[in-house]
């Protein structure tokens, strides 16, 4: 076993920042995942430029994963090639994880994290708070979970090596997202909660748009995700047609 | 100069959005209130930033999936609305973001699909370390220049040609608003359902309605 100098792991760890940056629909993130691990894979292989070259060209090889948690598998990469494993053995786990780390960082992100804190921001804005605290209070709402998440990953990729899998158990991140879904609910209710009594408190024309606003509400929740693709073309018609209309008139 | 430096925050909100970091700047209620911060009209922005926030809220950018780019659209939505003023403004806003999101969202397979060409097949054509690494950061920088074009025509388009009609737009402000939220609360449900529906969360979801309504009395 070797140890990696803390610089080196720290390039890798500031370069999965990029882990996205040549994504392709044959390789997917597996040239971005090459570019992350290179600095261990120099430090690794200084003396060896053909078994540079043989290291390259495994990492960069189909892989895919949810950009944030990608930093477990490069850790635990980098974990296993100092370790000496074999390559069949590092090409087998990366292939085992990025199912999991895919599903785990949408759900605990792209459906928990992400929505959770626009919400907030938006409850702010509809509540008067200047744009700037609106802006920052989102971002660094928002990084604190990103930054924490890739952290981690990263951290504890480099610790267990191809154990991530009961470390991964053992913080029960898809409870986590359950909670964080939970706070997601209560803050979508009480914007609905704003934005209805704003409504209201216009008169006629503004319990019209409340019952409206309830029912598409309604339809939203039967449709689910896919609804914005009929929804934001039916806007889109709308728009024109009503300027279409204003000329007209 | 104010078309200069819009394009260049477009093309990093778009590089931020798809190759670099991924810190959500490039979220609309961030990118469409910068926008409005560079045409001296923040509260513009955010106003545009919190509708297409709503409207966008049910797209997550899962795996491979195609979703609208929201970035340079909210920009883009910001430079239109800005020049064309009023209700017509924020109606001719969101049209611009929603068919540059798409846009954006189909110029992003298109990258994908020529970053196939930049990342060579590894299993046939391996590259060298430093290969390896440029290719990805020629890549990267692709993204950019793809971002910023796709601002600079987005304003162009949004500014010189769909603004003017603004003057057409037959609701006022206060309506148009109403509209666009109407149709949000579509999406709206779509991630209460996501966030596991009215069966499993309607306690908590109501209690939320209530603290808004309660809120919403004492502000």
């Amino acid at each position: 076993m070797r140890e990696i100098r803390s610089g080196v792991l720290l390039r890798a760890f500031l370069r999965s920042f990029l882990i996205q940056g040549s994504w392709n629909y044959r390789t997917m993130i597996g040239n971005g995942f090459g570019f992350a691990l290179m600095p261990v894979l120099r430090w690794l292989y200084r003396d060896d430029p053909d078994g540079l070259a043989r290291a390259t060209a495994r990492h960069t090889e189909h892989f895919n994963a949810h950009p944030y948690m990608a930093g477990l598998a490069i850790g635990a990469t980098a974990r296993m090639e100092a370790d000496g494993a074999a390559p069949e053995a590092v090409r087998r786990f990366k292939s085992a994880v990025r199912g999991p780390l895919g599903g785990l960082g949408d759900r605990l992100v792209w459906a928990g994290l992400l929505p959770c804190t626009v919400l907030v921001a938006l409850v702010l804005a509809v509540v008067g708070a200047d744009a700037g605290v609106v802006v920052v209070t989102f971002l660094v709402l928002y990084n604190l979970g990103h930054l924490t998440v890739r952290g981690w990953a990263f951290r504890t990729g480099v610790d267990a090596g191809p154990g991530v899998g009961s470390r991964l158990a053992a913080v029960d991140l898809g409870g986590k997202a359950e909670r964080v879904q939970g706070v997601g609910v209560v803050l979508l209710g009480v914007l609905t909660g704003l934005l209805t009594a704003r409504a209201v408190s216009a008169g006629g024309p503004g319990w019209a748009a409340a019952a409206a606003g309830a029912a598409m509400l309604a339809v939203g929740g039967k449709v689910g995700l896919r609804i914005w693709r009929p929804m934001s073309a039916v806007l889109m018609v709308l728009i024109v047609m009503l300027t279409v209309w204003g000329t007209l008139t | 100069m104010e078309l200069l430096s819009l394009s260049l925050l477009g093309g990093l909100l778009a590089l931020e959005g798809t190759s670099f970091g991924q810190f959500m700047a490039s979220r609309p209620i961030v990118a469409a209130t910068a926008a409005g911060w560079v045409l001296g009209d923040p509260g513009s922005g955010l106003l545009l930033g919190g509708m297409l926030e709503l409207l966008h809220l049910s797209v997550m950018p899962v795996g491979g999936a195609r979703f609208p780019e929201l970035g340079p659209a909210a920009v883009v939505a910001v430079a239109t609305a800005v020049a064309a003023g009023g209700g017509g403004g924020i109606a001719l806003g969101c049209l611009m973001a929603l068919a540059w999101g798409q846009l954006g969202g189909a110029s992003i397979v298109l990258l994908r699909r020529v970053n196939g060409w930049i990342a060579p097949d590894p299993l046939t054509n391996p590259a060298s370390p430093s290969g390896t690494e440029w290719r990805h950061l020629a890549a990267t920088a692709l993204d950019l220049a793809r971002g910023t074009v796709l601002t600079v025509a987005g304003i162009l388009v949004g500014v010189r040609v769909v603004a003017p009609v603004s003057a057409y737009w037959p609701l006022g402000r206060g309506a148009t608003i109403g509209l666009v939220l109407v149709a949000a609360a579509m999406p709206a449900g779509a991630l209460l359902r996501t966030f596991g529906g009215v069966r499993r969360r309607g306690v908590l979801f109501a209690l939320g309605v209530l603290a808004g309504l309660v809120g919403s009395l004492l502000l």
